[in-house]
């Protein structure tokens, strides 16, 4: 019992880090390999400020809400003006380089070594509240203005200009959202797994983000949701056939963009509204 | 007032002159045509006044408020919209969140409002989306709202453009050559519908526009320009016996 409660703790974490990508790659169109900056950020943020500071645990996660959400400004002033690749680009330079900030910085995270000896106070229960709640606010902002202003930036960025919308603004908007997901992750990762280290999240792991949202469906929540509680309990299921996995992976990726290239799901979303008024219908 | 007043605007592009010295005056109400060969550097005008390049010299007012240097999304909210030589929807979104897109600059709600889905986001929302019916309704799309906007046959999709575009409530319309790719039929229901918006809707508009029928029939006043300079100004009878035009459409007389 309590393996299946860990496989759902660690999926339900990793989805809410899908989540911050689904909005900035998925919805937005922003290639980010820099997300992994942020779990980084969040993850000591959080621990420091619980362990050397003496910080109250929920304004630890708070803290480091807000510093994900500060960096994710600083970083879009300049980053934001880039197109595509070149975007891409210096989010992955980013992402390294908080990876390599923090091993030296030994003193204050301690180096290679990492953190440990974080108290578990993050469990299933807090873990499920937090992800049906930033569902819910994803959700939200994509059935109204906000998320329609970032699928016509994602379409056409200057067509959505000449339609009135704030291009370079709204993208800050949504990188800073992102990032302050991301690093609400990164916290509850600490308080997790009680052990952080500086290579807990590497640009592959970004990458795998990115690609569960396209797998799933770059115009579906549902179809990220699905396809990461998947992809991350699969894991630990299918330990036995060890390294073949990211090779299943790789196929599964293959066969998705050629044969279903708008993802597993497409448009489709699931609606509790939309599942009464069916059976009221009967 | 005029709505719109250019004055002496030039582009160059990497030593090519694209518009040079160009002005004009819109007025009220009126439909102004903009005509000339190819690469005459009509787009480019919309693109200057619409805030997609930066002008090199000259000065641009809507209803005499300088608009010269502003961004795009400003320019648009202020209430000069477009629409594009070569479609440009957005094909994730369908028709109606189309519209709605547009109707961005007049929603009023915050996106923490938004988030936890505030009264006011729902009822915003619904303003909206009654409003895109009205205009698929006024523009004879009703019945594709819930359709992709690139499954549309061509023809729709120029009107779903001219919709979107009146949605953002604009009160000079620039549209670039509504009328390319559109059969004869379509053409004249083209007209009618642009007629039918400068009165029932009182929008002045700007066309840039091949077709000489579509022109010579709706517009006041018609520019001629060629390699970017304007070579006439006037209405359509007397662009169409104006010598410099003729030569520049037909080649010299020999």
């Amino acid at each position: 019992m309590t393996f299946y409660v860990k496989v759902l703790e660690i999926a339900c974490l990793f989805t809410i880090l899908v989540l911050g990508a689904y909005l900035m790659t998925g919805l937005t169109g922003l290639f980010s390999l820099g997300q992994g900056g942020f779990v980084s950020i969040g993850a000591y943020t959080a621990a420091i400020a619980y362990l050397h500071l003496h910080i109250p645990f929920p304004i630890a996660i708070l803290m480091a809400v807000l510093m994900g959400a500060l960096i994710g400004f600083l970083i879009g002033i300049p980053t934001l003006r880039l197109h595509r690749d070149y975007f891409l680009l210096v989010t992955f330079g980013f992402g390294e380089m908080v990876r390599a900030a923090l091993l030296h910085l030994a003193q204050l995270t301690g180096g290679a070594l990492g953190i440990a000896g974080i108290p578990q106070l993050v469990g299933l229960p807090m873990i499920l509240i937090s992800i049906v709640l930033i569902t819910l606010f994803i959700a939200n902002l994509k059935r109204s203005r906000f998320g329609r202003n970032c699928i016509a930036i994602r379409d056409d960025e200057l067509a959505a200009s000449l339609m009135g919308i704030h291009v370079y603004g709204h993208k800050m908007k949504v990188f800073v959202l992102s990032s302050a997901i991301t690093s609400y992750g990164g916290a509850l990762y600490a308080f997790l797994i009680m052990f952080i280290e500086p290579n807990l999240f590497n640009w592959l792991e970004s990458a795998k983000l990115i690609i569960i949202t396209f797998v799933g469906g770059v115009n579906s929540i549902t179809g990220a949701i699905a396809t990461s509680i998947i992809y991350y309990s699969f894991g630990e299921f299918f330990r036995f056939v060890d390294v073949w996995r990211d090779v299943l992976l790789a196929l599964a990726v293959l066969f998705v963009t050629l044969f279903r290239p708008k993802g597993l799901f497409g448009g489709w979303e699931f609606s509790l509204s939309r599942l009464f008024s069916k059976r009221e219908e009967r | 007032m005029d709505v719109l007043s250019i004055q002496g605007m030039s582009k160059n592009f990497g030593g090519v002159s694209a518009v040079s010295d160009f002005s004009m005056i819109q007025k009220e109400r009126e439909i102004t045509g903009i005509i000339g060969p190819n690469g005459a550097g009509k787009t480019t005008v919309f693109n200057l006044v619409t805030g997609v390049y930066p002008l090199d010299s000259g000065r641009i007012f809507f209803y005499g408020k300088e608009i010269t240097g502003w961004p795009c999304h400003r320019i648009t909210a202020l209430g000069i919209t477009r629409t594009f030589q070569n479609i440009r929807l957005f094909r994730n979104l369908n028709v109606l969140d189309n519209l709605r897109v547009a109707y961005g600059v007049k929603t009023r709600y915050t996106l923490w409002e938004e988030m936890i889905r505030y009264p006011r986001v729902t009822r915003q929302e619904r303003e909206a989306e009654a409003l895109a019916k009205e205009y698929l309704r006024y523009l004879g799309l009703e019945g594709y709202s819930q359709a992709f906007p690139y499954n549309l046959p061509y023809g729709l999709q120029r009107r779903l453009e001219l919709a979107r575009a009146l949605m953002a409530h604009p009160r000079l319309l620039l549209l670039d050559e509504p009328g390319a790719g559109l059969n004869p039929r379509e053409i004249r229901e083209l007209m009618e519908t642009l007629l039918k918006i400068q009165e029932e809707k009182r929008i002045s508009m700007i066309i840039v526009e091949h077709h000489m029928e579509l022109v010579m029939n709706i517009c006041k006043t018609i520019h001629v320009l060629n390699f970017g300079k304007k070579i006439a100004e006037g209405t359509p009878e007397e662009i169409q016996r104006n010598q410099q035009v003729l030569q520049a459409y037909l080649g010299d007389q020999i």
